[in-house]
């Protein structure tokens, strides 16, 4: 292939990934249009927030336009694997303190270098294990050893303080489409759906004026030793009042994930079913929802009829990435 | 005779002038070094989309210092501001060391342009306040600055942050400007 077609290609990929929805507000600060990129951190970013990252040396955060910089392949797929701003935020802003707020388009300098340098380079809201452990302390090596083997005897130790959440995997939920969803404006509605673990909340984009949207939209949720089930809630966007709901349903994640750490590393095994979450008159299924190993990697799609609402239904496929090798 | 009379009586008075180009690979700290020698200060910097010109005096000359933004697609450009320089500030990112090759292969790319046959070249292994900074040896080595021949040049080790260099930098470069025929 010659030079110019795979710099084409290369550009192409990343473009791609640039439009992705998550990737077209600024990950630091939420301006529209990011430009910019961390190569490393895997983040598009606008250009004032791309000038803090600079500051923080090239180690920490490797800088690069993604119009007027040639990229080197290597970058294009660290980008690539980390899957964009939603991915990164939901490990660098897993543990950010509720209430914080973070720096608007318009926040100054100073607000956006403060907000920065504590995501990125003293990772603040980064849960414990994951942290960098390399440049810290013997202690902080001690406790993520101590947390792994505290996760293979799968005890909850209750001498944690309550601050101190940790994380056993990542929840990929692909919000893929509804189905008759209730009218709420006059004719139609501007559905999105909003996803909640714990503290957690996540939402698609509003589909304007549709009762049949399809988002094909990957959200990624962080998963807590103490897990319950993901509320899914579908809302109508209204741009001069509050947001009408359109129907809600719980999504039980246990039998993915106990399927799951029975099977351990799913690229041990060929194509296969390894659990099901039943339909039952207890739960929003549409129809037993199976867990299958697919190419290596563990995941269940998802039927849901909408609860409290007159109708409507959402289609998900749901993914498991454990944290623990 | 006028013009010699005037460039005679302006250098008795000390008003050279020189025009300097800061190059070199993007987030360098080519902005932030124009400003500490121009204000004395730290700002904080946006990538350069295009390019800041700032005059700076210090031993008696006037400095007009073009600082050149680096962005790979930029850099293709750096050759329309080459005619009348009498000296390049290259500025190297020392703790940057997986971009060091190319730091190198750009440098020397610009020396190779005739219109830059004459300039002195004045190099800053800047940010040493980041850990695990190349110093000046390693720099001149990773450049490879021994490939320069007949060519005036220097390295300083600075750090744009602290301003700590950035004013020996300029002493050799005031010096060699005023006993060079430029």
């Amino acid at each position: 292939m010659s030079r110019v077609q795979r710099i084409t290609s290369a550009n192409g990929r990343l473009k791609n990934l640039m439009n992705q929805t998550d990737n077209r507000i600024c990950a630091d600060c939420g301006a529209p249009d990011p430009k910019w990129a961390s190569a490393n951190i895997g983040v598009f970013i606008c250009l004032k927030c791309s000038g803090v990252h600079r500051s923080l040396g090239a180690r920490i955060s490797k800088v690069l336009s993604v119009q007027l910089d040639e990229w080197p392949d290597e970058d294009i797929d660290a980008m690539i694997e980390v899957g964009g701003n939603s991915s990164a935020n939901a490990i660098y802003e897993a543990y950010i303190p509720e209430g914080y707020s973070k720096p608007g388009p318009d926040s100054t300098h100073d607000e956006r270098s403060r907000f920065i340098r504590s995501k990125y380079e003293l990772e603040e809201f980064l849960k414990s294990s994951l942290r960098i452990t390399s440049r810290k302390s013997s202690a902080s090596i001690q406790s993520s050893f101590s947390t792994k083997i505290l996760d293979s005897f799968r005890i909850k130790s209750s001498k944690e303080p309550e601050t101190v959440v940790e994380y056993i995997g990542l929840l990929k939920v692909k919000v893929v489409k509804g189905i008759n969803l209730a009218i709420r404006d006059m004719m139609t509605s501007d559905p999105y759906v909003v996803l909640t673990l714990g503290k957690q909340t996540i939402q698609t984009a509003v589909i304007k004026s549709n009762l049949n949207p399809v988002w094909n939209e990957e959200l990624m949720l962080s998963v807590p030793q103490n897990f319950g089930p993901v509320k899914l809630q579908v809302y109508d966007y209204d741009t001069f009042s509050a947001d009408d709901i359109m129907g809600e349903a719980e999504i039980d994640i246990q039998p993915l994930i106990t399927s799951a750490m029975a099977y351990g590393d799913p690229e041990m095994f060929s194509n296969m079913q390894i659990g099901k979450w039943l339909k039952s008159e207890d739960n929003a299924l549409i129809e037993d929802s199976v867990v299958n190993i697919i190419d290596g990697k563990v995941k269940q799609q998802v039927s849901i009829k909408l609860q409290n609402v007159e109708c409507g239904e959402i289609y998900l496929q749901l993914e498991w990435l454990p944290l623990d090798q | 005779m006028g013009i010699l009379f005037t460039k005679l009586f302006s250098s008795l008075l000390g008003n050279k002038e020189a025009r300097i180009l800061v190059l070199g690979l993007d987030n360098a700290g080519k902005t932030t070094i124009l400003y500490r020698l121009q204000m004395g200060e730290v700002v904080s910097t946006i990538p350069t989309i295009g390019f800041n010109v700032e005059t700076v005096q210090y031993n008696n000359i006037k400095f007009q210092v073009w600082d050149l933004g680096g962005q790979t697609s930029i850099r293709p450009y750096w050759r329309c501001y080459f005619p009348n320089t009498q000296a390049i500030i290259y500025v190297v990112d020392s703790s940057d060391t997986d971009r060091l090759v190319i730091a190198k292969e750009e440098f020397h790319a610009i020396l190779e342009e005739e219109e830059l046959r004459g300039a002195v070249v004045l190099i800053f292994a800047n940010k040493q306040d980041l850990p695990g900074a190349l110093d000046a040896a390693a720099v001149t080595e990773g450049l490879e600055l021994h490939k320069l021949k007949s060519r005036q040049w220097a390295i300083f080790k600075t750090s744009a942050i602290k301003g700590e260099g950035l004013f020996e930098g300029l002493d050799w470069l005031s010096n060699t400007l005023k006993s060079g025929s430029g």
